[in-house]
Parts: structure tokens; C-alpha cells; sequence
């Protein structure tokens, strides 16, 4: 149990490493805006991932505030969630990032770098935003009711469940058939992955686009548009459904769609290792020839890899539009959201614990950031401090050859003896 | 007579973080001018991170070398080359699409103006070739030459740099027979010259016929430096391995019974769709060990991909136990009874990154007990390799963790090991010993023997001619894609597979 306990520390120790470089180095562009760098952290971290009137990194954890009578009293912050918390607004940010991050990891996982989860999500959210209005439209004129306020609430209940099923399903399909092409193009044409991805999000972001600017487009609003999806199509937040009681989720949009990346985190992780499929995929990925040879179908598991990707990407895409826009805005396409994606993956190792906390931290400083610009920062400064930390994150074997000399240096005798256990030699 | 010595290294000592190996712990080494000195030691021994520390590429935790007397710190090869040091690696460092003399003198090129002056590039590396009485042509492009050709234009290459200390690095790994006793002539001549030869080798044989000296390393320690003339093959097998080891192979006549696998004008294409297989026929018994001889790419590659179902063969027959398996895929013929021992376990035979359960359930795990309704099941894949551990006696694979620390011996066994659970008809053996330690060979060649008294059928392909011949009952040698003999291993002798090798026929000795 120690030892576990000791492998996790060593796993968690780089990246740790990592964010920590990351502020220091970042600190020098902070200066450069002519700020002091801990003010703005502060900042940074409270905004991101604090409860309100948190100022500094105390506040994080322990946060006082005056309670009906006036008078102060001691709160656990991360509980703490009278005018709504950050962290439920992470909640809502991270989700989308949760599922591309599972996407990439996927993919990856069978030896394909895709880096597709854009297209797919843009597709996929195109699709649910498309089917949330019209799959009710014909409902009611089916059925000859009006709207979703003069149906009966059986027909609401069941519209609440069949039209999201729907719209998700059909955005899940899409996302997988358009990672498949480039699956496609890898195994039959040999087509690097990595390419095909790129040129299949260019693709997808500009029809996406052409599409809410013309033929979808709703109205005459300054910035083109979709309709806004029929109420039985929302996913709706915790705020207005569920826990409307709690105070913590206030401000945030999130709501069924946590639970559902939740879900499929857990769902990913068993089908990794512990389906034969998954077995597989990952044999695929140690090395193709290995796999090949031990008569493993490694087009199948490659291509199966891949329409799995491309339906978490949907999947993201379609709770992005049912869950929190309700409708698409043009500029939605260009987000870059799955790229984020990809980037959480790689920080997160392809461990799917890890892909859960990074999105979140990843999410919580977007957030903190885009705060930032309220004050006199300019916001890039948030997007140079990630920057920073996925890169020294890159560093990964450096710092880890580092740590290995330098315990070596410590103690050389010691070292010896791993290594004899290391190398064995069969005694007779 | 006090004279100086060419090399002498104290107490070097270097660890590698990443494998967790301490590759030479506070090792002695010295060379004397006008010598052919071996250094030998299984794989993993440390003999090649020596001499690379020698050459610069790898630098010493801890190290005092001296060259021709003068300490040194000897950063990059560029350094190691002023000192008059060079080094002829495994795998040739040359352009194959550049000429002999454009290779030879890469980086030291006679120029005028910034202008290459390709003429005086022939002269003169035609006049060094004469010099050392090694004949090339300065004109012929290094693509087209014999791999035996390309290491004497690598050995140019180092003493048109004034080599005055050579390190080969197993230089006859690649070559035939006869190539082989040419090398040994340059090696005599250009230590007769008073250069240092360095002769990294794991061959015992070898060292009893060139080197005057020997040095024997074992896990990273130098085990001592001798006199060749005062050992035998069996003292210098010990050190390496630090026990009594049996260098011959003990085995009865083969019985051979009904034909198992039959190819038929097998016709492959190689790289880039050229014909690597020409038309081939053969067919191996049960309880026989077939033999396949030649020099490395030669086809044998493509026929064994072939074979196995990695490569798609273009006219011919394979089959296997009177089934066509000619375009059958990888997993149905493992179940109709085929194992095989590739070439490449790094890449091939093994998973580096996963543990030992997931590497010896990579044939079987799509059936019970491994896994049921498509979920893995744990319980029977730990008891697996833990039982195949004990019986092959893979030390210390731990469990649940990478195996990419375990030696080349002990991820050769896991292999066999694999192959071998569930008694395979028909096993494909591609130099099965490739890389691996005198113990490890010693028990390879055990096993196979045992699957053949068993009834297995064996089709053992390696370039090591002692192992073709002290293990198959019938061989075959393979020269530019076409089977130029078959031979029974008692009629067998080694000058003529090395004639057959090399492409020659045995006609005119009758």
C-alpha cells in the first residue's frame, strides 16, 4: 500500500513541478504587465477555483464571512457557496474538456494521433443544435400542440427524454463517422493521422460556420445565429432543476453533463483495461508489429479506436449546445475547445484519473484568467501561464533523468543495489 | 621493458538513470600498442558502453583514461578521432547513395574554393586503399557494394583519420565464412602495423583465432585480462558468465515423421515490391529441426513474414498440416498450430510496455479463462505468467511492472515461454538467440531440442552458422531469395555452406 501510495506521489510529482515552474517563469511576464506576480496569482487562483470574497490563497481553503446576524464566522471554502462557488464553474467549463481529453486519450491509445476532436465536437454540436429545435417542431405539429408550455406533462417527460437521447445520439454518430474518414484514410492509404485531423478540423470549422451564417441562421442579429433548441432539448442545469436550493452551483450552467463525462470517464477507463477490446487497442498502440504478429486485428481495433474518439468529441459538441449556448453563435466553430482537449490529455499522462483533474484545473484557470481582464491584465497573460506549464509539463524526462542523478549522487550505494535486481542474471 | 600503452582506462564508472543499470562499475582497461585485443562479455555486459565512452558518445560518471600516455577527457568523437581513435560501429554509418571515396573522406574533403574537388577524393583514397592493401573501387556507390565491402570502407575511413586505435564493434556479425578470414588478415596486418585493435565480440572462437589479448566483462565488471594462448574457449565462457556452462548441444538422431509445413514456389516481394522470394520449396517434418543458413537479408524475412502471415505472398503454397494457409490470417494459423519466435523481440515478440501477464496472454486472451464476455479476467492471466516465470525461470519479473528492465535473455524466454504454452506443431524460429547471453543461449537451444523430441516441427532460420549447424537435422541455404541447396547437418561442413552462402555451387568438387 506504501509502495502504491509512493508510485502515485512519483506520478503526481512532475506535473506538480511543472505548474509551479510554470507561475515562477510566468511571473516575469506578469512584471512585464507591470504587476506583481502574487497579487495577480491570487487572483488567478481565487477567480478560477475560489468561493466568493476570496482574495488570496488562504481563502482557498479557509474563508470567513459575516452570516445573517453580522456576525463572522470560519467556513471550509470549497463548501462554502453563498453567492455560488467558482468551482461549479469549472464544473461546467471542464466538462467539454473532459471528453475530448477522453477522445485524444483513446486515440491515442491505439497508436493514432488524432487531433480531430474539434471537427468532431463543432460537427456534433451542429447536429444536436440543429435536431434540438426541429426534432420538437415535428413533435408538435405531430401531435398538434402548440409549444412545450401547452403539452401535458406526460408528453413533457417524455419529450425531455426521447429529444436529448436524440439529438445526442445522432451528434455522437456524426463525430464518430467523420474520426473514422480519417481512420479510414490511415489504415486502407496510410494517411498520417496527425494531417488528415488538421485538414478535416479546418473542414469542419469553416462549414460549421457557413451553416450558421446562412442556411441555419435565425435571425438578423448583429452576430449570426441558430435558433435557440426547444426546451424539451435542454439539458437543464442544476440551477433551475435538481439543486436549485444549493447556492453553490449559482452562476454555473452546469448540470446533467458533469455526470455524463463522469460516466463515460469511468466507461472509457474499464474499456481500456479491462474489455479484450481494449486490450487490444492498447497492444496496438505498445507496438503494431507486436500486436500484428500475435494475430491481433489491428486495422479493427485502430478504427474501432477511432469512431470511439470521434463520439466522445460528439458527445462533448452536443452538451456544449443542450446543456449550456442553447444555440449556436458563430464563432463557437473556432473555439479551439477540442485542441484543449488534446492538451489535458497530454498533461494528464493517458491516466483517466488524471484527465478529470487536469481538465478541471485547466478549466479553472481559463476561467480565472478571463477574469483577469477585468482587472488592468490583459487576458493572454492567463493563456501564456498555461502555455508555460504545458511546456515545462513536456519536460517530463529531463526532470526525470534529473531526479535520478541527483538521488543517485545521494546515496550511489544504493542505487547499485536496484540495479543488481535490475539486470538479472539467472543463477545456477 | 617499460613501453606505453595505447589506451588504459582507471576505475570508469557509468550509470544509466533511465534502465536503472550500473553499465561499468569502477572497471580497469588497458591496450598495448601492436595488439589485437577482444573485449568480450555477454549482452548487457557493458563491453559496447566502454568502448563508447572511449569514442565519446557516452560520458563517464567517473573516469581516468589516458591515450598513449596522456590523460584525457574525451567529450565527442570529433575529440576521440585528433587522438588518432576510431570506431567501426555494429550498424555502418555510411551514405549508401554517395561513392566509396565521398563517404571515405565525408567531412575532411580536399576542396578548392568551397568547391569539393571530387577527382583528388578518388586519388586519394585509392592510394590509402593500396597503402593497407585493401582493394575497393573509390568510384562505386556504398548501395551497390557487399556488406563485407562496406566495413573495409568503414575501416578506411578511420585510418584516413589516422587511426591509430581501432575499435570494432562484432564486426563479422554480418559477414560470410570467407569474408569473415579476409577480416581477420586486416586486422593482423594493421596491428603487425602497430595500431591497437579493439575487438568488441561476444564469439569465443574468434577471440582464440585473432586476438593476442582478452578482456572479460561481466555485469558491468572487469573479470579479468588474459593472455588468449593461456586460455581455453571454456575458461573465457566461465568468466562470462560466471558458472560451468555447456557450450555443445546435446541431442539424439530426429526422428522425423509426416510432412507438418509445406511451401511451395513461394514467391514473396520485399521492400518496396521487389521480389525478395524466389519461387521457394521446402517442407518440414515433425520432430526435425529444418535449418535455414545465410547471410542476413537474403530473403529470409520476407519468407518467414510470409510464412507467418505478416506479408502477403504473390504466387505459391503454404501448407500447414494439408491446410492451404496461403492467405489465412495471423490468428487462424496460430490456432491450427503455429507458434513463432520472431527476429525482433523488442519491437516483434514483446510489448516493452506492458507487464509480463498482458505479454503472455497476447495469443490466448480472446478465450477462456483469460477473459469471458470480452472482459479481461485477472486471476487467470497472474497465474499464468507466474507459472510460466517459474517454469522458464524469467528472474525477477515483477510483477505488474514494465518489462522492459528484464535482460535480452530473460525477455527471449518470456517469448519462448508464450510461443511454446499450448504445444505448437509447427514453431518458426528466427534467430532465436540473437542478443542473448551465453547462459540464456545454452537454454534456448535445450527447449528446441526438447519441442523437437516432443513431435514439433522446427524451422530455425539464423545467420550464426554454429547454430545452424550444432542444431538442425537438415539445412538449407538461402542466397538472394532462392534455396541453393538442402544438406543433411551430418554431410554438412562448414566450408560448404559458406561456398553456398556466398552464392557458389558445390559442382565442381565431385
Amino acid at each position: 500500500m506504501l509502495k502504491r501510495l509512493q508510485i502515485v506521489g512519483g506520478h503526481a510529482a512532475i506535473p506538480l513541478f511543472a505548474v509551479l515552474l510554470g507561475l515562477v517563469v510566468g511571473s516575469f511576464f506578469v512584471f512585464l504587465a507591470g504587476a506583481n506576480p502574487i497579487q495577480v496569482y491570487d487572483q488567478l487562483f481565487c477567480e478560477g477555483f475560489g468561493s466568493r470574497g476570496c482574495e488570496t490563497f488562504d481563502d482557498l481553503l479557509i474563508v470567513e464571512a459575516e452570516n445573517d446576524d453580522g456576525e463572522l464566522e470560519t467556513h471550509f471554502a470549497p463548501f462554502y457557496g453563498e453567492r455560488g462557488h467558482g468551482m461549479a464553474i469549472v464544473l461546467e467549463k471542464a466538462t467539454p474538456l473532459i471528453l475530448t481529453a477522453l477522445a485524444a486519450t483513446i486515440a491515442f491509445k491505439a497508436g493514432m494521433f488524432s487531433i480531430g476532436m474539434d471537427g468532431q465536437l463543432v460537427l456534433g454540436a451542429l447536429m444536436a443544435g440543429f435536431l434540438g429545435y426541429w426534432i420538437p417542431d415535428q413533435i408538435y405539429a405531430a401531435t398538434g400542440v402548440a409549444d412545450f408550455e401547452a403539452a401535458s406533462s406526460v408528453m413533457r417527460t417524455v419529450m425531455h427524454i426521447v429529444v436529448p437521447t436524440l439529438a445526442i445520439s445522432a451528434a455522437m454518430i456524426v463525430g464518430a463517422i467523420y474520426s473514422w474518414f480519417a481512420g479510414f484514410l490511415k489504415v486502407k492509404l496510410n494517411v498520417n493521422v496527425l494531417i488528415s485531423t488538421i485538414i478535416l478540423n479546418a473542414i469542419a470549422v469553416q462549414f460549421v460556420g457557413y451553416m450558421i451564417n446562412f442556411p441555419l441562421r435565425a435571425d438578423f442579429n448583429n452576430i449570426a445565429r441558430t435558433r435557440a433548441i426547444d426546451d424539451s432539448a435542454w439539458l437543464v442545469p442544476f440551477t433551475r432543476g435538481l439543486f436549485s436550493e444549493i447556492e453553490w452551483f449559482r452562476g454555473s450552467r452546469t448540470g446533467v453533463g458533469i455526470i455524463i463525462a463522469l460516466i463515460a470517464a469511468f466507461v472509457i477507463w474499464f474499456y481500456l483495461w479491462r474489455s479484450t477490446s481494449g486490450y487490444e487497442q492498447r497492444m496496438t498502440s505498445g507496438s503494431s508489429l507486436f500486436a500484428r504478429f500475435s494475430g491481433i486485428a489491428t486495422e479493427k481495433a485502430a478504427l474501432r479506436a477511432m469512431l470511439i474518439s470521434g463520439a466522445l468529441s460528439g458527445l462533448a459538441g452536443a452538451i456544449m449546445i443542450l446543456g449550456v449556448e442553447r444555440r449556436i453563435v458563430d464563432g463557437f466553430a473556432s473555439s479551439g475547445t477540442g485542441f484543449d482537449g488534446v492538451l489535458v490529455a497530454i498533461l494528464a499522462r493517458e491516466s483517466i484519473a488524471g484527465i478529470v483533474l487536469v481538465a478541471m484545473f485547466f478549466a479553472g484557470l481559463q476561467q480565472g484568467a478571463i477574469n483577469l481582464q477585468f482587472g488592468d491584465l490583459p487576458r493572454q497573460l492567463g493563456g501564456i501561464i498555461i502555455a508555460l506549464i504545458i511546456l515545462f509539463s513536456a519536460m517530463e524526462n529531463f526532470f526525470r533523468e534529473t531526479m535520478s542523478r541527483i538521488r543517485h549522487r545521494i546515496a550511489p550505494d544504493a542505487m547499485t543495489q536496484t540495479s543488481d535486481d535490475a539486470v538479472p542474471v539467472e543463477s545456477g | 621493458m617499460e613501453e606505453t600503452l595505447a589506451v588504459e582506462m582507471r576505475h570508469v564508472r557509468k550509470y544509466f538513470a533511465s534502465s536503472n543499470v550500473l553499465a561499468a562499475n569502477d572497471v580497469d582497461f588497458e591496450v598495448r600498442q601492436g595488439e589485437v585485443h577482444a573485449l568480450v562479455g555477454e549482452n548487457g555486459a557493458g563491453k559496447t558502453t566502454l568502448m563508447n565512452m572511449l569514442y565519446g558518445l557516452v560520458h563517464p560518471d567517473h573516469a581516468e583514461i589516458y591515450v598513449y600516455g596522456e590523460p584525457v577527457r574525451i567529450s565527442h568523437p570529433d575529440h576521440a578521432i585528433r587522438l588518432g581513435i576510431g570506431m567501426v560501429h555494429q550498424h555502418f554509418k555510411l551514405v549508401p547513395s554517395f561513392t566509396v571515396a565521398e563517404n571515405i573522406m565525408l567531412g575532411i574533403e580536399p576542396n578548392q574554393f568551397g568547391f569539393i574537388n571530387g577527382k583528388s577524393e578518388a586519388e586519394i583514397v585509392r592510394e590509402l586503399a593500396q597503402n593497407f592493401g585493401l582493394p575497393v573501387d573509390p568510384n562505386a556507390r556504398v548501395s551497390e557494394l557487399s556488406v563485407g565491402m562496406q566495413q573495409r570502407v568503414e575501416i578506411l575511413k578511420t585510418l584516413q583519420r589516422d587511426a591509430r586505435i581501432l575499435i570494432l564493434d562484432e564486426p563479422t556479425a554480418v559477414l560470410t565464412p570467407q569474408e569473415v578470414h579476409e577480416l581477420y588478415n586486416v586486422i593482423r596486418r594493421l596491428a603487425d602495423d602497430g595500431r591497437a585493435v579493439i575487438l568488441i565480440t561476444h564469439k569465443l572462437l574468434e577471440v582464440k583465432e585473432v586476438a593476442d589479448r582478452v578482456s572479460v566483462m561481466r555485469r558491468g565488471k572487469m573479470i579479468g585480462t588474459h593472455d588468449v594462448a593461456d586460455v581455453t574457449i571454456r575458461d573465457m565462457a566461465n568468466m562470462m558468465v560466471g558458472r560451468e556452462v555447456i557450450l555443445q548441444v546435446e541431442k539424439q538422431p530426429a526422428t522425423p515423421g509426416d510432412v507438418v509445413l509445406k511451401v511451395e514456389n513461394l514467391l514473396v516481394a520485399g521492400m518496396g515490391g521487389v521480389p525478395a522470394v524466389f519461387g521457394v520449396s521446402f517442407d518440414v517434418r515433425a520432430g526435425e529441426i529444418f535449418g535455414i543458413a545465410g547471410v542476413s537479408g537474403n530473403g529470409q524475412t520476407e519468407l518467414i513474414e510470409a510464412i507467418a502471415g505478416l506479408r502477403p505472398v504473390d504466387g505459391g503454397r503454404i501448407m500447414l498440416l494439408d491446410h492451404d494457409i496461403t492467405d489465412v490470417n495471423v490468428r487462424t494459423r496460430r490456432t491450427e498450430g503455429m507458434a513463432h519466435i520472431p527476429e525482433d523481440r523488442m519491437t516483434m515478440g514483446l510489448n516493452l510496455q506492458t507487464n509480463l501477464d498482458e505479454n503472455v496472454i497476447v495469443t490466448s486472451y480472446q478465450k477462456p479463462p483469460f477473459s469471458s464476455y470480452g472482459i479481461l479476467n485477472f486471476q487467470p492471466m497472474r497465474e499464468l505468467a507466474a507459472r510460466l516465470a517459474k517454469k522458464y525461470q524469467i528472474a525477477s519479473a515483477r510483477v505488474g511492472e514494465e518489462i522492459k528492465t528484464l535482460s535480452g535473455g530473460n525477455l527471449q524466454k518470456v517469448v519462448l515461454a508464450r510461443e511454446l504454452e499450448g504445444e505448437p506443431k509447427f514453431i518458426i524460429a528466427n534467430q532465436p538467440t540473437r542478443g542473448v547471453d551465453v547462459g540464456s543461449i545454452e537454454f534456448v537451444h535445450k527447449t528446441l531440442v526438447e519441442e523437437r523430441d516432443g513431435g514439433a516441427a522446427i524451422l530455425l532460420v539464423s545467420v550464426e552458422l554454429e547454430e545452424i549447424m550444432s542444431l538442425s537435422d537438415r539445412i538449407a541455404v538461402i542466397f538472394e531469395g532462392r534455396i541453393m541447396a538442402v544438406l543433411d547437418a551430418a554431410d554438412a561442413t562448414e566450408e560448404d555452406l559458406g561456398i553456398l552462402m556466398a552464392g557458389g555451387t558445390l559442382d565442381k568438387k565431385e
